[in-house]
């Protein structure tokens, strides 16, 4: 039917009603001369007869006259009449949709400021991140040495400016107690690159960057904040770090967070200091703005010559080496992309079953309201305005629901921000005008979804006699589309069940991990150590063995080691290893994953030591101890003690010997299979080293007594990061958890949805459907038989619904596939657990309204009829 | 004496309009003419309602019109039933010989 053409009437333009006016005027004329009057008599008599020309004209265009002010207010009003007079059903579609766009509209803030919103500088999509890699080499891209950066800034022809920082964590002895900040050492141009300036005071100056020049600080707005009380005189004031003190010359703007939320100061390191002239040392993270206008492929062709250029130069260090060039907004949220874009999808799925659900409920309203629409039809009103009017009424349920639905997504995105903690740009989540444009977007897109389905059936069997055919006698059972419609909710509630119950197992799983550590009773925390203090590493070795000892003589400490990275937490350290003893060219490459421990590493974790022993305290050549899977990948068959491995990057180590094997542990993470590891025994902490002590009785029960003996030694150092071993691994699995709550949330709640679904397309069933069950009861019927009836019903529709399901989430499984853990994505056990429990409670949501089918009083009905 | 528009029953003189055009393409006032002639000048239709009636079951997609030639060779607009409007047609014609019979039968019973 093309009903929408009424809803778009063709005007008749003044000239056609002119011209088919003046032809009735001329035939009245014609027929006045045949009658024998003179002509202009016989004209001006038709026009008489006529009657009033413009007034005709008038009601003419009445006809076409949509009047859209006066019929939408019109609408509204009996919109607003209509939820007035059914509350609970209101009730029930602005709950339901305030649910689903609220969620929704939540998880699009977090979309929109992670993923979609350039970063918060300046022309963001300019910002790029360099880093250093060998191509033949399977290992990780690399920091870039000053020198490299330099000649980068010189040579390149793409880049505006190119900077770089690395960061360290600071004692500021000001106070009476040491206090840890970061600090970040940047190159020169960093603010440049940024496109920042100083919210307070100025840039360094060209002495500050030169060696032996001025110390210079810029600090971050918080600490101005916290330490200054936001003081305007802050420029001038100094800063102390042991024996060095700083003064501050700027104060950055409150949204500059970068390098990482934690960096509160940034100091210039001097490019020409003689220990920054090394070709092989790799110090900075690199940052590079593009010149306006210009694309990555160009950025990258054009590092890649600078890069050729540079090999040739200095074939000894740079002639393996290529750039690797990546937009910083990629770098930063790549992570936690396809968690977000899941959350997203799974919340869009869980509004759809919302939408199908209120046209459910929507349907079975229309058909209650046939009478009335019908009635309606008789006295002329046009199909269009009937369908607009249902349309009003749904748009207008929308809107409520989507407008409560803000004000869930903004208590929701503070529940979002706390579990979402370690996503990246979690700051920025916020609810403004975009947000809400958004949720008025999804109520318009509501409405439609939901209110064409039911209006266009509504007002379709009206034309002929449903007047007169009152819905008393109507025995109509069959409600195929309703039916259909519960189906669906099931089938993408079973899909969502599915995509949950995978994730919770995976969960599990991973729970259930043995990490070949034991990782009970330790207590981890750092120590402000400076990457100056490297200079002097004897002095730095005496430091460590030092507090290692005083720990070891603590009551309540059991063992203590040092560990550059926490074991069971992502941190990945590999590099190609060279066999001193030689390798042939056939063999794989040692590939393998570096750990910086002290001895003691092995028993404080309680790794067994396989074979041989551990690494000797001696201040000859260091040893190492490798683990069960390298000696297995590179040395099958053969004894791997004994031969000397030198790494391609540690600068500051010579060959070491291999003096025993370790079992293998999950260094890397809990969900990564053991690497082949090598243990560089190496007792020094250096920035970013890690203490762990085995406690006896709970870790953080140890931290104040730990602090004041490290205090005793060394009162200018800060001891910070206190955290129980098994805290960093529920912080590792941060975002595993945050899509696994969020999806079995939003699961259960389309769960819930489609048994309301259910219950309420059933209930309307056995309603409409009572007289029919009172009279088969009044002949004999058993009540057996008709619940029997009724729930067959109800868990038919939902087997197919879960066969859908189940196929659907079959065929979406690729989307969970890398995010799962010991589980595959088809796991036969999860799936049918989902379609079990989606069936038991499918059972009883249709339980009761079969059993109220069966308590209908057959004298009730029969003396109703 | 000619029955004018006010006592005409509401909705019959669509059912009117509707009944002349199925009998084939014509113009408005045509349709005066045939309603005149027909019922022997009793209904004469104003040309006030007769117009924005025929707009209307235009508009309800009851009637479709074209432009063409009358007799005399004037442009006028001719029009005719759609299959909708044939429909709509029976219905009303049916519900009024329903209410026309019953209207007779109880003013012969009562007499």
């Amino acid at each position: 039917m093309s009903w929408w053409k009424s809803l778009f009437p063709k005007r008749a333009s003044d000239a056609q009603m002119n011209s088919e006016l003046r032809f009735h005027i001329n035939e009245l004329t014609d027929e006045n001369i045949a009658a024998g009057m003179p002509p202009d008599e016989a004209r001006r008599s038709a026009i008489l007869e006529f009657g009033g020309y413009e007034q005709v004209k008038e009601d003419l265009r009445d006809v076409y006259r949509i009047r859209l002010l006066d019929a939408s207010v019109a609408n509204l009003k009996s919109a607003f009449r209509f939820i007035r007079k059914s509350p609970t059903f209101s009730l029930a579609v602005i709950l339901t949709l305030a649910l689903g766009i609220g969620a929704n509209s939540a998880v699009f803030s977090a979309i929109d400021a992670i993923l979609l919103r350039p970063l918060p500088f300046p022309d963001a999509d300019q910002l790029m991140q360099l880093e250093q890699y060998n191509p033949k080499v399977a290992g990780p891209k690399r920091p870039v040495a000053p020198v490299r950066l330099a000649d980068w800034n010189r040579l390149n022809s793409t880049f505006q400016a190119i900077t770089g920082y690395y960061t360290e964590d600071e004692s500021e002895t000001s106070g009476a107690l040491p206090e840890k900040i970061t600090r970040a050492l940047v190159a020169p141009r960093f603010l440049q690159v940024w496109g920042i300036s100083p919210a307070l005071g100025r840039d360094f100056t060209p002495e500050e960057q030169h060696f032996g020049g001025p110390n210079a600080l810029m600090i971050s707005d918080r600490l101005w904040r916290r330490r200054f009380n936001a003081a305007p005189n802050v420029i001038g004031e100094k800063l102390h770090f042991g024996d060095y003190s700083y003064s501050i010359v700027a104060v950055l703007p409150a949204f500059f967070l970068f390098p990482d939320r934690d960096v509160d100061l940034w100091s210039a390191v001097p490019f020409d200091a003689p220990y920054a002239q090394a070709r092989n040392s790799t110090w900075f993270m690199v940052l590079g703005r593009l010149k306006s206008g210009v694309t990555l492929e160009q950025g990258r062709a054009n590092l890649a010559i600078v890069q050729a250029q540079l090999g040739r130069q200095f074939p000894q260090t740079d002639a393996d080496l290529a750039v690797d060039i990546q937009p910083l907004k990629e770098i930063t949220v790549a992570s936690s992309r396809r968690s977000l874009w899941l959350l997203f999808g799974s919340v869009s799925l869980l509004l759809l079953i919302a939408c199908t659900n209120i046209v459910a409920l929507l349907l079975s309203r229309a058909t209650q309201r046939k009478h009335e629409i019908s009635i309606r039809f008789s006295l002329g009103a046009p199909r269009g305005a009937l369908i607009a009017q249902l349309l009003t009424e749904a748009f207008l349920l929308a809107l409520i629901g989507s407008a409560l639905g803000l004000f869930l997504a903004a208590a929701a995105s503070d529940i979002f921000r706390s579990l979402a903690a370690q996503l990246p740009r979690v700051e920025e989540i916020h609810l403004d005008a975009r947000i809400v444009l958004y949720s008025l977007a999804c109520s318009v897109v509501v409405t439609l979804l939901c209110g064409l389905v039911p209006a266009i059936r509504g007002t379709r069997h009206s034309l002929s006699g449903s007047l007169a055919q009152s819905s008393r006698s109507q025995v109509s059972g069959r409600n195929p589309l309703q039916w259909l419609l519960v189906g669906i909710q099931v089938a993408l509630a079973v899909t969502l069940l599915a995509g949950a119950g995978l994730l919770l197992r995976s969960f599990q799983q991973l729970g259930r991990v043995s990490p070949g550590f034991d990782a009970a009773h330790i207590l981890t925390f750092q120590l402000s150590i400076n990457y100056g203090e490297t200079a002097d590493l004897k002095k730095l070795r005496q430091f460590t063995d030092r507090i290692l000892e005083t720990l070891r003589a603590t009551p309540g400490v059991d063992a203590a080691a040092i560990s550059v990275g926490v074991p069971g937490v992502p941190f990945r350290y590999q590099t190609e290893l060279k066999l001193i003893e030689g390798r042939a060219e056939t063999e794989p490459k040692l590939i393998a994953e570096n750990r910086l421990v002290s001895a003691s590493y092995f028993a404080t974790m309680r790794i067994p030591l396989l074979v041989g022993e551990l690494c000797r305290k001696t201040d000859g050549p260091p040893t190492l101890v490798v683990n069960r899977s390298f000696a297995e990948a590179y040395f099958p068959g053969s004894s791997v003690i004994g031969h000397h491995v030198q790494s391609l990057n540690f600068g500051y180590f010579g060959p070491a010997a291999i003096v025993g094997i370790s079992a293998d542990a999950r260094e890397v993470g809990l969900d990564h299979l053991p690497a082949p590891t090598v243990y560089w025994c190496a007792p020094i902490a250096e920035p970013g080293t890690y203490f762990l002590v085995r406690t006896r009785n709970a870790p953080m029960t140890m931290a104040e007594t730990i602090r004041q003996r490290i205090h005793e030694i060394d009162p200018a150092r800060s001891v910070y990061d206190f955290a129980p071993l098994e805290q960093h691994f529920s912080d590792a699995l941060a975002e595993n958890r945050l899509r696994t709550i969020l999806l079995s949330f939003f699961a259960a709640t389309a769960l819930s949805l489609a048994c309301v679904g259910l219950y309420g397309t059933l209930s309307y069933n056995v309603n409409i459907r009572q007289r029919e069950v009172g009279l088969r009861l009044a002949l004999g019927a058993l009540h057996g038989q008709i619940v029997k009836q009724f729930l067959w019903q109800g868990l038919a529709v939902c087997l197919l619904g879960c066969a859908a399901g189940f196929a659907l989430a079959a065929a979406s499984s690729r989307v969970l596939a890398g995010l799962l853990y010991g589980v595959s994505p088809s796991d036969l056990p999860t799936l049918s657990t989902v379609v079990l429990l989606v069936l038991a409670v499918a059972a009883v949501a249709s339980l009761l309204p079969s059993l109220r089918a069966s308590r209908v009083d057959p004298m009730q009905v029969l003396r109703d009829e | 004496m000619p029955i004018e528009k006010s006592d005409l029953l509401q909705g019959t003189l669509d059912m009117l309009i509707l009944k002349i055009v199925a009998l084939g393409p014509v113009h408005g006032y045509g349709i005066s003419l045939r309603i005149r002639q027909i019922s022997k000048e009793v209904l004469q239709v104003q040309q006030g309602s007769l117009y924005p009636a025929l707009h209307r079951l235009e508009k309800r997609g009851w009637l479709e019109a074209d432009w063409g030639e009358s007799e005399k060779g004037r442009q006028a607009k001719f029009y005719k039933l759609s299959a909708k409007g044939r429909k709509q047609l029976a219905s009303e014609e049916s519900n009024w010989n329903r209410l026309a019979g019953a209207v007779a039968n109880i003013m012969q019973t009562a007499q």
